[in-house]
């Protein structure tokens, strides 16, 4: 895939990462999807088969899923921001860190396009930070939505792209994971009157 | 009998899907647990049938087709999900008489419970038999968002905390071992093989010697470490204590007997294919570590004074180490020990968990901290308790006992003499915490202020005790035969 593309799919991811408001976080992602998307069509060739699943797949990961992410955040009105744990700027380090090491570490995964897989693997790992170092429910599952970015740059990479039957059904496996995670979102700001995941640790041993 | 499989093999996830949409269009309460029992009586024959086709071949090579794989782990996994599921809607009115409203009215709760539990289910009956590794992926992600929705069904504050943490935990391990699946699918296309089939298991272990070694490694590892996450080995367990205490009975049962062994053949399947290119010595290593790993982060916790169903929890997250230690060491012996061990630690945790339905009836309070002298308030809960506990701590005749002593051998025959015996301290004092738990919780003195239980309502348990615990019984004779036969040979071979 186009560098430039790859790059900026990674740029987004660091900024979802850093960025305060949840409706600007769904942008970032809705834009990394869009971009997703357009280097996916482009690795098509014309072949109409693959367009046809890479344009279901913008239309879903790029504009049904943020649609419905926006749609929660109307009814899961927040009184104020969720205070962070830690600054943004502490939080761009440490994503910074994570994409270090995917960089360094990462050994070749027989794309031969190194950019592409240190790009893939590193947004894998800053959709894990993403659940890790954001406390609203929200973020957490942009970050889902990050890693599984991460895994469809590298799988529509593949010399001959993956089989359909993979790609739709991972995208049906995502948009089940979301449909449940958003319930699981709504329900918890109702119960709590905030999404804030700092409140859902009630349970030690 | 083997005409019918592939007929047998589209029915038996597909009856439960039907009574998902037969779920969601019941009117009233007490039609949708006719119409949940009345879906998944054939749906469970179905499977059952499809099991003992499998484990009447013995050891003949499994049967394949397009989608499917049929071979003898299938067959106990098969018989394992086929049982607990039916006993878990048998026992499911009686959880949701008492459980109210939760995220919605109490009719359209019960309507989307069984929907979730049909789903769940049905993915559970496929993964055993599914034929591809990349399907089995689908199928296992696709039981976290229904089981997730189910873990957090009561819609109490700490159900929603257990559910959300096992939907994101869960996710993200998926969703490295799904990076593993797409660099294997890299080192197939490299190869010139570009269709779905090329993650089949039969092509992958056909592939596997021409498989690059350094990034199938990478993928090996990045599987295992994903599908961990699911199964419960620690470190990767954070989940598991929560969402079983959590969920409702019926649903830890299932999540406990049914789910974790089945994610552990997917592992295991994945250690069979890979092996000719990363090596015995490698994945013996990576399973033999997640396994002593959950046995012993385990232990300590079976010696503390826990809910009973969070004890249960700790538990699973033992036996799965154990199960994970057979499979490690791979011997013929190691293998007939996972074998029944899969099922009867099913059989007996399966037991527990139905039991803390009339224990949480009489005690509430035993949902935040450890029962005690059951057998005063409810005799018939208490064998149930006991029974499980027994069962599961590995005294004779239990047959978790001759199954941990065959894995132990396993071990020995496989040349990890130290392991085994690390494994063997572990767990004795896992069996005396468990023995300890028993004398405090069952036998011991009673607490306070608690109903005592009509007879009325304790039928169903005491008619589990008496299948669970006889099939416990069968089991224990049935693992006689197991060692030394073609069966066992033809898994440990690793041949699909």
């Amino acid at each position: 895939m186009n560098a430039a593309l790859v790059s900026a799919m990674l740029g987004l991811g660091l900024a979802v990462i850093m960025v305060r408001r949840r409706s600007v976080a769904i942008l970032l992602l809705a834009a990394q999807s869009l971009v997703l998307s357009i280097g996916a069509l482009s690795l098509t060739g014309g072949r109409s088969g693959d367009s046809l699943v890479a344009s279901f797949v913008l239309l879903s990961k790029a504009i049904v899923l943020p649609l419905l992410l926006y749609a929660l955040i109307r009814r899961t009105r927040e009184v104020r921001l969720v205070v962070a744990t830690t600054s943004p700027l502490m939080r761009l380090l440490g994503a910074g860190a994570v994409v270090l090491c995917a960089v360094t570490l990462v050994p070749p995964l027989g794309l031969g396009d190194a950019h592409t897989e240190h790009a893939a693997v590193a947004l894998v790992l800053l959709g894990i930070t993403i659940v890790v170092a954001r406390r609203p429910v929200l973020f957490q599952l942009l970050g889902l939505i990050v890693a599984e970015n991460g895994l469809s740059l590298l799988a529509v990479s593949v010399p001959g792209g993956l089989s359909y039957v993979i790609e739709l059904g991972a995208l049906f496996d995502l948009a089940l994971i979301v449909t449940v995670a958003a319930a699981f979102a709504h329900r918890i700001h109702s119960q709590l009157g905030t999404g804030d995941s700092e409140l859902l640790r009630g349970l030690r041993d | 009998m083997t005409d019918l499989v592939p007929i047998l093999v589209a029915v038996v996830p597909g009856i439960p899907l039907v009574g998902m949409a037969l779920a969601l269009i019941a009117r009233t309460p007490r039609q949708a647990d006719l119409l949940a029992l009345a879906t998944a009586l054939p749906a469970a024959a179905a499977a059952t049938a499809l099991a003992a086709t499998a484990l009447a071949r013995g050891g003949q090579p499994a049967l394949r087709g397009q989608w499917y794989l049929l071979d003898g782990a299938s067959g106990v996994l098969l018989a394992v999900i086929a049982l607990v599921g039916l006993c878990s809607f048998a026992v499911s009115p009686a959880y949701l008489r008492t459980s109210g409203r939760s995220w919605t009215t109490a009719a359209r709760s019960r309507s989307l419970y069984y929907a979730a539990l049909f789903l769940f289910w049905a993915a559970l009956l496929a993964v055993p038999i599914v034929g591809n590794l990349a399907a089995a992926w689908l199928i296992i992600e696709a039981t976290t968002a229904a089981s997730a929705l189910l873990v957090a069904f009561s819609g109490r504050r700490e159900a929603l905390e257990a559910g959300w943490k096992y939907l994101l935990l869960t996710t993200l391990g998926l969703s490295v071992a799904l990076l593993g699946i797409i660099v294997l699918a890299i080192s197939q296309a490299n190869a010139g093989h570009h269709d779905l089939h090329a993650l089949d298991w039969h092509a992958l272990r056909g592939a596997a010697h021409a498989l690059p070694k350094d990034s199938t490694l990478v993928a090996f590892v990045l599987l295992l470490a994903g599908l961990a996450t699911k199964i419960g080995w620690a470190p990767v367990h954070n989940w598991l204590p929560d969402a079983h205490s959590e969920a409702p009975a019926p649903i830890s049962a299932l999540l406990s007997a049914a789910l974790l062994p089945s994610v552990l053949l997917i592992a295991w399947r994945v250690k069979a294919m890979l092996e000719p290119s990363v090596g015995s010595n490698t994945t013996h290593a990576v399973f033999i570590a997640f396994g002593l790993t959950s046995i012993l982060v385990a232990v300590p916790f079976l010696w503390q004074s826990l809910p009973w169903k969070r004890l249960l929890a700790y538990s699973s997250l033992e036996h799965m180490g154990v199960i994970g230690l057979g499979i490690g060491f791979g011997t013929p012996l190691a293998i007939a020990g996972v074998v029944l061990h899969v099922a009867g630690h099913a059989l007996a945790k399966a037991l527990g968990f139905y039991a803390a339905l009339p224990l949480l009836r009489i005690d509430p309070a035993a949902a935040h901290r450890a029962p005690a002298g059951v057998v005063s308030e409810s005799p018939s809960t208490a064998a149930a308790m006991g029974v499980s506990l027994l069962a599961l701590s590995g005294l004779p005749p239990s047959p978790l006992f001759l199954s941990e002593l065959l894995i132990l051998l396993g071990g020995v025959a496989a040349g990890d003499p130290l392991i085994s015996a690390i494994a063997l301290i572990a767990l004795a004092l896992g069996f005396l915490g468990l023995l300890h738990a028993l004398i405090e919780g069952v036998v011991g003195e009673r607490a306070r202020h608690r109903r005592r239980a009509r007879s009325r309502a304790e039928r169903p348990i005491v008619a589990l005790t008496a299948i669970l615990g006889s099939g416990l019984l069968a089991l224990a004779a049935a693992g006689l035969l197991l060692p030394g036969s073609s069966f066992v040979e033809t898994l440990a071979r690793g041949a699909l």
